[in-house]
């Protein structure tokens, strides 16, 4: 394990670095010299400016909630794409395989687009907190409960993959439906939604989402055992006497928690779920999950306030969607994998 | 028999096809006591590995009785049934990056806390098994990048760590060269005799079985068999290993040949 401590640091670093500069750079620029000022002094002068008031406030409620957020969600996606991917022996799994993000979206487009066409309060505060999240969480919990009642039946990976893939069809086709009925404000609501985004979280949100990561991550820490276990195979694991059902239940429901709350408070968010793990793969060089699992997450929380730290580099005052770049990133790595293909 | 550790009772192989049976093989029965080495020997198709996947507990039973230390194999926990029995396939998955050490030490599951961490002991047991099978420090070595040979030992090897009183493999000397099959053969022999372990495996190889095997499982066209090579010789049963008559077996040459 020593031999990894420099790589752990490393990344250690490299995170917190991100974390910082994601926080001192955006759309509006704002003096290094201030962003300390108002972060570690705020409370011993006296008389506080309108300047600094209106750099606080971006702070407090826009920057650092997005890059806690964006964090939140790099570690929560990667865990759960090295988990799914393990789960399958297949290094394309990743959180959208099983069809998580195209539930959690029926979810939301039910939630959105059926809830007007009902005749649903959309302005009800409870609903404007909870009703988008809670919707995509409902979708990504129903599938996983679909998932094992028919574990039985889909016995061998590829099956899985394929009902992953229809429920994904089925899904859109549904959600096409509701679109041509809808009307033009729930459309919007639901197009901006599958955008993606790390901004615009109540503090509340930002905690109950914190919440389900943590207890993701710490049921994932539980799965070590059993994802080493499953390295050479389900039917290893299952001759070794390993109750395969319990741990591919174990396994559904903690990578549930992780991408289903992600998807739900930012978006259905691509490719850091199946890209992370493979670069920790490649960097760390061990299949073992003890490394891993630690190193995927640091890995993943860097990845992710990297590409958010990105989506403003135009310097221009706007701002590119996080999917956009998170492709940019994503992908190259997928395509090295195919070519190399050597897992 | 007092150091009797597995019976089976009138087993038969088969699956369902909607509501119909389809029975592969009918009416196996056979004991095996601690440190014996047991061949089965059976032409393709005929249910060998289904067999074996019965006994490990893979399969669920057709019909018919398992017994391991007089108890049915259902009534076993998973813990207990990975204490009993270890399980080598002929084509075991790799996985890259994953250490020869970290893939013996998954075969510690039921040993090791829940994060999974391998104690000094299992260490120790870990590097003995590598030195019987004559892979002497490979622990830190990628087990991706080891030959067939290599890893087809290495699984045994973790079968070993496993320290169950049954190993069972099924075609462990497949693939293989004459020299790599020789020596897993010699391996699961001392595994046997000197360790006091049960070990069944499947083959092809029946020179070598008949050579190096305590008894004989045949599963041939007209029944099943078990009994020491020599008296299955002068029984004249391995004529029945195929339904092809032109096959004869040569009790000189303990080989096949085809008759004219």
């Amino acid at each position: 394990m020593k031999k990894y401590t420099k790589y752990y640091t490393l990344f250690a670093l490299l995170m917190l670095l991100c974390l910082v500069a994601d926080i001192i750079f955006g759309s509006v620029s704002i003096p290094f010299g201030d962003i300390i000022e108002n972060i570690f002094l705020h409370g011993t002068s006296d008389s506080i400016s309108a300047g600094d008031e209106y750099v606080r406030d971006i702070l407090f409620s826009f920057r650092i909630p997005k890059a806690v957020t964006a964090l939140l969600a790099g570690i929560g996606l990667s865990l759960c794409g090295l988990q799914m991917q393990t789960l399958f022996k297949n290094p394309l799994a990743d959180p959208y395989i099983l069809g998580v993000s195209a539930s959690s979206g029926l979810g939301v487009a039910v939630f959105v687009m059926g809830g007007t066409l009902l005749g649903l309060d959309m302005g009800h505060p409870l609903f404007q907190i909870f009703g988008i999240a809670g919707a995509a969480m409902a979708g990504a919990f129903l599938l996983m409960m679909l998932i094992i009642s028919l574990s039985h039946k889909l016995k061998n990976n590829l099956s899985l993959l394929i009902f992953g893939v229809m429920v994904g069809s089925v899904a859109s086709a549904i959600i096409n439906l509701l679109q041509y009925f809808t009307s033009a404000s729930s459309l919007k609501m639901y197009v901006i939604w599958t955008m993606g985004s790390f901004a615009g979280l109540s503090p509340l949100q930002l905690w109950l989402l914190a919440g389900m990561v943590v207890v993701g991550v710490a049921m994932s820490v539980c799965n070590i055992k059993d994802l080493n276990a499953l390295l050479l195979g389900e039917q290893y694991a299952a001759a070794l006497g390993i109750n395969i059902r319990g741990v591919k239940i174990r396994i559904l429901v903690a990578t549930t928690l992780l991408a289903g709350s992600v998807t739900a408070f930012c978006g259905p968010i691509g490719f850091i779920g199946i890209a992370v793990p493979h670069i920790t793969r490649f960097i760390f060089r061990d299949a073992n999950h003890k490394v891993l699992l630690p190193a995927t997450a640091l890995v993943g929380g860097t990845m992710m306030l990297f590409a958010d730290l990105l989506t403003n580099i135009p310097a221009s005052g706007n701002v590119i969607p996080i999917n956009t770049v998170t492709a940019l990133l994503g992908i190259p790595v997928i395509l090295v994998i195919i070519l190399k293909n050597r897992v | 028999m007092e150091n009797m550790l597995l019976e089976i009772k009138n087993l038969s192989l088969g699956f369902h096809i909607g509501k119909s049976e389809k029975v592969i093989f009918d009416g196996i029965g056979a004991q095996a006591g601690r440190g014996e080495v047991i061949a089965l020997i059976g032409s393709n198709g005929r249910g060998k590995s289904t067999l074996l996947r019965t006994l490990v507990g893979l399969q669920n039973i057709f019909r018919g009785t398992i017994l391991y230390e007089g108890r049915d194999i259902n009534g076993f926990s998973h813990k207990e049934l990975s204490e009993m029995i270890a399980f080598v396939s002929s084509h075991t998955e790799r996985a890259n990056h994953l250490s020869v050490k970290d893939m013996l030490g998954i075969n510690c599951y039921y040993k090791t806390n829940w994060l999974g961490n391998i104690t000094e002991a299992d260490s120790a047991k870990i590097s003995k098994a590598l030195e019987m099978v004559g892979l002497e420090g490979f622990e830190d070595r990628n087990s991706f990048d080891l030959s067939d040979g290599e890893y087809q030992r290495a699984t045994i090897a973790a079968a070993i760590v496993q320290d169950s009183q049954i190993i069972i493999l099924d075609e462990p000397t497949a693939f293989l060269d004459i020299a790599n099959r020789f020596m897993i053969t010699k391996l699961l022999q001392r595994i046997a005799h000197e360790w006091g372990k049960l070990v069944i495996f499947s083959t092809h190889d029946l020179q070598l079985a008949i050579d190096m095997c305590d008894k004989i499982w045949l599963m041939a066209a007209d029944g099943f068999y078990n009994d020491t090579p020599c008296s299955l010789m002068e029984s004249g049963a391995f004529e029945k290993l195929f339904d092809n008559s032109k096959m004869v077996f040569n009790k000189l040459t303990r080989t096949f040949e085809v008759k004219d």
